[in-house]
């Protein structure tokens, strides 16, 4: 769901969903094209102009804005070779413009939404949750300096620095301790010096920003079971007030880091008739730092491979990705076949084994997909 | 062929056969109904209170006040917290509508695992930011926005604690189960701005295993108990005991009426067809197959009967469960009983009673028909005698049975199971006892020099001693379970006007707000007041309720002036209890000491944030506000045990009477405070009105049972009336006018329900005298002063002669106007 324009809209059509763990099965499903395609309140600021960002404090909140999201996914692995797939999300929802009403300590406009899961590849088996809570007498937020986002129990929590980061989220049947560290690589601006445009339309752009290689270590538990593990990182920062484009319908998103030390960031953002929608982007990382901003045109996707979810829903979850300029040819493979995110909003988000050309492990993103052909 | 004799005597006396059908159907209707109502109130009430509950297991509760936010906050943010939801709740008062309302404020983000329903509260887009956004947002059910006047989009106007509010109608629920009618939902933000709860939360709810319980108690700070949900709902969401027993009382009282109709009913037609069992004997036919005879018609009826029967309480239970819930949703909050609640064991016993009771008021004299000669059953005369013949020996029965009621109510020790049972037999034996009364009274009356038609009167009634006993004994149960629950209400009502009127000593009452318990004053208001010129003294008090021994005790820390002690009346030794009370000793209330076996002297354990504190019994004190018990303790004492400085409520006396002025000065604090000023009168009032809504349902049930016994006797009265057409016709031929048979015949009956009048009222004093020393005491510790009230009793006396009086008009009507001609000619 990083594909940015969560909205506000969306949002408190979901939110109410949310509520009920054991839904019932009369309860609607959100298609995400139709929950995005609503505008966000004009209340909301929008990113129009590329920002001069300020850290720390521009890791903390914008409540200006509609959505906002501190997005973790990685790659772990025991000593002795398990591996891992991991993702901590935190949302953070405007669901109205502007300074809540006075009358309680418990009233908020802001509301955090936090996904969570592990996919525990040789256990071949996809963990997954979801929580809630409003912004207000400490049962979630942000702030900035000592930086911290908190949902309930789930938390990420650093000092001055960002890095390291203490990344912390128990559920029921499994639960992360991780510590994020900076590593050698810097922050990617991306889009256009982090303003990454949605479409044509102004506005429809969000502030973007990302950590696409974060050395990581912790623990992991499945159940009774502590893992210790170790691998990388990847953070997404994201916020704005924007909506998806009338003839937008949801996005295929690949996080990727290679064997080589380069990583590469593609979302091919669909249209309602099956192609490729003009402000699809991506980036490719190089050793050093340097980036290569990548148009639609220059990147070719190709599904390999479907996997069909309960309701009928086919995700794509095998995948040729052709990056002929910089001799890229790769097989990104779902690394387990199930790794839905049945919650609120339904999309397919999991660890994937990147081979062909270059050698590596990632994270890919589905959303948009329903049942219907 | 004899079925066919039967069947051919109930076809030619089908008005017979009819009235004995009434009579069984409306003992089986009155008793399944006041059951019905009964059960359906308390389901209501349950339905309620599980809805609040949903699936939590336990609790966390601050014992007698809030509990903090910050408890709940770090508890959910604590890796392995269990499922918790945190809710603030309160009762509001909405303008223009009786009752009170229950405000439940819930996150809905924590309310999943609890209640699904309130969880699931809309499906429309945008709700959520509404609801989360919105000050006042409120979800009400399509039943409660019904009763309310309220549509979707409609501000509602609502109080809490003198305090106005506004709530907006976002979302009317139509899903019947996500919203009780009684609860106004808002989210939790709402609530505690409505409630005035900010930082504070009423409790939270928990789904715990083993496991996380030890988790929890591990983490909670002192203060903080967690209880299961089992414990919080007996003291919180019960039904009143009082409200409880009254209903019980109800249930048994229709059981008794019931009873009596149906025997009333049975004996009534088996004296009457003695001629025909006496002609089937004549020709021939066995008492053995007699007897199958009698027993097979009494089964046919007793079924019809109970069919009838169940179909009319069942009716009638409707319109009685809407009246129980309407007193439930005043007195406690609002429930509504969209169905009826078709309780089985209801109906097992509606059905046992048709049933059994035809059969036994059938058997004897059936037994009796088969065994004697036949010319002996055809005459009415040795029938009579028969039965003049028992009327001692069932006198003599009724005294025992008397007299084991009182011994097992008021000598033998027991629960309220006991006195009821004990009330019962008591009134069972009065009934007994009634042809016995009657034939005493008859004598006295029958010396008397009456004139001629009365005389005759006189006479017959005696003559049909038989047929009418049980009538009479009906009428006089119904009346006399009218009596002594009158008496016990109005003796209680005046036992609690005297003690709140010698309580309430102070000129005015200042409290937070309004006197419920919460709400606690401003320090400085408190100092404020106490400078003030106009007050002479004043007593200061703080509430809090405390688990002591299971029940829900509220300890009151009280700084009391002179007048003030005054007003306790204490049912122990008073010298030397207040030099006791300021030393630390506490005042213990009567139902407390009661059910702890408190006496003056002994000690007594209360639970304290530090552990608990064992303090010394002073003295006991009349009190009627709660049954759970109160405790009054030294607000010096209070204060050092509890850590805490509050004052919920202040009673003032003025200097030099000028009550005036002090409520002008007292007024003024109140520009900057929120307070609320009350004269004393005006909380006797309000408590007066308070105990009479509940006993208004007693009220409606009491008529009920009485109607019911008053169509049986009806019913009865007018088939001995009608029986005896041939006997007026013979008096119309003998000369008597139509206005003289009238007379007579309205004559008779008069005298029937002053007999049953005049053994009902000893009956029903004796009744409220169990119900006042067995069954109050039993069930709340509380004695009374027993005071009986004449226009009471003489309302009785009117209802039974009314009642005697309606049911002779037809008859003498009709009687009167019949041509005696063909009537003589019959048979």
């Amino acid at each position: 769901m990083r594909g940015g324009w969560l909205l506000p809209a969306m949002l408190s059509a979901l939110l109410l969903l949310a509520c009920d763990v054991q839904r019932p099965a009369t309860a609607p499903t959100v298609r995400v094209d139709e929950a995005m395609g609503a505008l966000p309140d004009p209340g909301f600021a929008r990113a129009f102009e590329p920002r001069q960002f300020q850290f720390p404090q521009d890791h903390g909140a914008h409540p200006d804005f509609a959505t906002e999201w501190w997005y973790l996914t990685g790659n772990l692995f025991t000593d002795n070779g398990r591996r891992f797939g991991y993702q901590l999300t935190l949302f953070r929802v405007g669901l109205r413009p502007g300074e809540a009403a006075k009358d309680s300590d418990w009233r908020s406009h802001q509301v955090y939404m936090g996904h969570l899961a592990i996919s525990d590849i040789a256990g071949t088996r996809h963990y997954s949750a979801e929580r809630f809570a409003r912004a207000a007498a400490g049962l979630a937020g942000a702030r900035v300096p000592p930086f911290e986002v908190w949902l309930g129990p789930w938390s990420l929590r650093a000092n001055d620095e960002l890095f390291p980061l203490i990344l912390e989220a128990q559920h029921d049947d499994m639960g992360l301790s991780l510590r994020l560290q900076a590593g050698d690589k810097p922050m990617v601006l991306q889009g256009e010096r982090g303003l990454s445009r949605k479409s044509a339309t102004p506005g429809n752009a969000s502030y973007y920003y990302s950590f696409t290689r974060l050395p990581t270590h912790g623990e992991l538990r499945i159940g009774d079971s502590l893992y210790r593990v170790q691998g990388d990182s990847w953070m997404d920062r994201e916020w704005s007030s924007s909506a998806l484009d009338e003839d937008q319908v949801g996005w295929d998103w690949f996080a990727l880091q290679f064997d080589d030390g380069r990583e590469l960031m593609f979302y091919q953002l669909r249209t309602r008739d099956g192609g490729v929608h003009a402000y699809s982007r991506g980036s490719l990382v190089e050793q050093d730092g340097s980036i290569h901003r990548l148009l639609p045109g220059q990147v070719t996707l190709t599904p390999l491979r479907y996997w069909q979810g309960d309701d009928g829903t086919r995700y794509p979850i095998d995948w040729r990705l052709q990056l002929a300029e910089f001799q890229l040819d790769l097989e990104v493979r779902a690394a387990l076949d199930d790794q839905l995110m049945d919650h609120t909003v339904h999309y397919w988000e999991g660890a994937v084994d990147v081979s062909g050309s270059h050698h590596g492990r990632g994270y890919l993103e589905l959303s948009g997909y329903t049942g219907k052909p | 062929m004899l079925l066919r004799a039967g069947l051919r005597y109930m076809l030619r006396h089908r008005w017979q056969g009819l009235l004995a059908l009434t009579g069984i159907a409306l003992g089986v209707a009155v008793v399944l109904a006041v059951d019905l109502a009964n059960s359906g109130a308390r389901a209501a009430f349950e339905l309620s209170a599980q809805q609040l509950q949903g699936r939590a297991t336990h609790r966390l509760v601050v014992p007698g006040a809030t509990l903090p936010d910050d408890v709940y906050v770090s508890l959910q943010r604590q890796s392995g917290a269990p499922p918790m939801a945190p809710v603030v709740n309160g009762w509001v008062g909405v303008d223009g509508m009786p009752g009170r309302y229950q405000l439940v404020g819930f996150d809905l983000f924590a309310e999943a695992p609890f209640r699904t329903a309130l969880a699931l509260v809309s499906n429309r887009t945008g709700f959520t930011a509404d609801w989360l956004t919105q000050p006042g947002a409120l979800v009400l059910s399509a039943a409660a926005a019904r009763a309310l006047s309220v549509a979707q989009g409609d501000t509602l106007s609502i109080v809490y604690r003198g305090r106005p509010a506004r709530l907006n109608a976002l979302q009317i629920e139509t899903y019947d189960s996500a919203a009780a009618d009684d609860l106004l939902l808002v989210d939790i933000a709402t609530a505690k701005s409505v409630l005035g709860m900010q930082g504070q939360l009423s409790y939270v709810d928990l789904i715990l295993d083993a496991d996380d319980e030890q988790w929890i108690r591990q983490r909670i700070p002192t203060g903080v108990e967690l209880q299961t949900v089992a414990e919080q709902a007996k003291g919180v969401t019960r039904l009143s005991a009082a409200f409880e027993l009254n209903l019980t009382a109800m249930s048994l009282l229709a059981l008794l009426v019931g009873m009596f109709l149906i025997f009333n009913a049975m004996t009534f037609s088996m004296v009457q067809r003695r001629t025909l069992l006496g002609r089937l004997r004549a020709i021939g036919v066995t008492p053995r197959e007699l007897f199958s005879l009698i027993l097979l018609e009494a089964v046919i009826l007793a079924v019809l009967g109970t069919i009838v029967g169940l179909v009319f309480g069942v009716w009638l239970g409707q319109g009685l469960t809407r009246l129980v819930a309407a007193t439930v949703s005043e007195l406690y909050y609002n429930v509504s009983v969209t169905a009826l609640n078709l309780d089985a064991s209801s109906f097992l016993i509606a059905i046992g009673l048709g049933v059994l009771a035809t059969l036994t008021a059938t058997l004897i004299p059936a037994w009796h028909a088969a065994r004697t000669p036949p010319l002996t059953t055809l005459s009415r005369a040795a029938l009579e005698q028969a039965a003049r013949r028992g009327v001692p020996l069932w006198a003599l029965l009724g005294l025992v049975l008397l007299a084991a009621g009182l011994l097992l109510a008021l000598v033998l020790p027991g629960g309220v199971i006991m006195s009821f049972v004990g009330l019962f037999s008591l009134v069972l034996g009065a009934a007994m006892m009634t042809p016995m009364v009657i034939r005493v009274l008859h004598g006295l009356l029958a010396r008397a020099a009456l004139p001629g038609i009365w005389r005759m009167g006189v006479r017959d009634l005696n003559r049909h001693l038989s047929r009418l006993g049980i009538a009479v004994a009906a009428l006089m149960v119904a009346l006399s379970a009218s009596v002594g629950v009158g008496v016990m209400v109005e003796s209680m009502r005046g036992a609690v006007n005297t003690w709140l009127s010698d309580l309430l000593r102070a000129d005015l009452y200042v409290a937070a707000e309004a006197f419920d318990q919460g709400a606690t004053l401003d320090s400085a208001l408190v100092e404020e007041v106490i400078q003030l010129p106009s007050v002479a003294a004043l007593s200061r008090y703080r509430d809090r309720t405390l688990p002591i021994a299971g029940r829900r005790v509220l300890v009151t820390g009280a700084h009391m002036a002179t007048p003030s002690r005054e007003g306790f009346e204490l049912l122990s030794d008073a010298s030397s209890v207040w030099q006791a009370f300021d030393a630390g000793a506490v005042l213990v209330s009567e139902p407390l000491a009661y059910h702890l076996g408190l006496t003056p002297g002994a000690s007594l354990e209360l639970p304290t944030p530090e552990g608990s504190l064992a303090v010394q019994v002073a003295a006991i004190f009349r009190d009627y506000a709660s049954e759970h018990g109160r405790i009054f303790i030294n607000e010096a004492v209070y204060r050092k045990a509890w850590q805490d400085q509050q004052v919920n409520t202040l009673a003032l006396f003025a200097r030099n009477g000028d009550v005036e002025a002090m409520r002008r000065e007292v007024s003024e604090l109140a520009a900057h405070h929120t307070i609320v000023i009350t004269p004393a009168g005006a909380i006797l009032e309000e408590s007066m009105a308070v105990f009479d809504r509940t006993f208004r349902v007693t009220e409606v049930l009491r008529a009920v049972s009485l109607i019911v016994a008053f169509i049986g006797v009806l019913s009865a009265l007018m088939a001995l009336q009608l029986e005896r057409g041939k006997e007026y016709a013979v008096l119309r031929a003998l000369g008597l006018t139509r206005g003289q048979i009238a007379g007579l015949i309205s004559g008779e009956s008069l005298l029937m329900g002053l007999l049953a009048a005049c053994v009902a009222l000893p009956t029903g004093v004796l009744m409220a005298w169990v119900l006042i020393e067995s069954v109050q005491r039993r069930a709340f510790g509380w004695t009374m002063p027993f005071s009986v009230d004449g226009v009471l009793l003489l309302q009785t006396l009117l209802v039974g002669l009314l009642a005697a009086g309606l049911a002779a008009i037809y008859p003498a009507w009709r009687s009167a106007h019949r041509d005696p001609a063909p009537q003589l000619r019959e048979d």
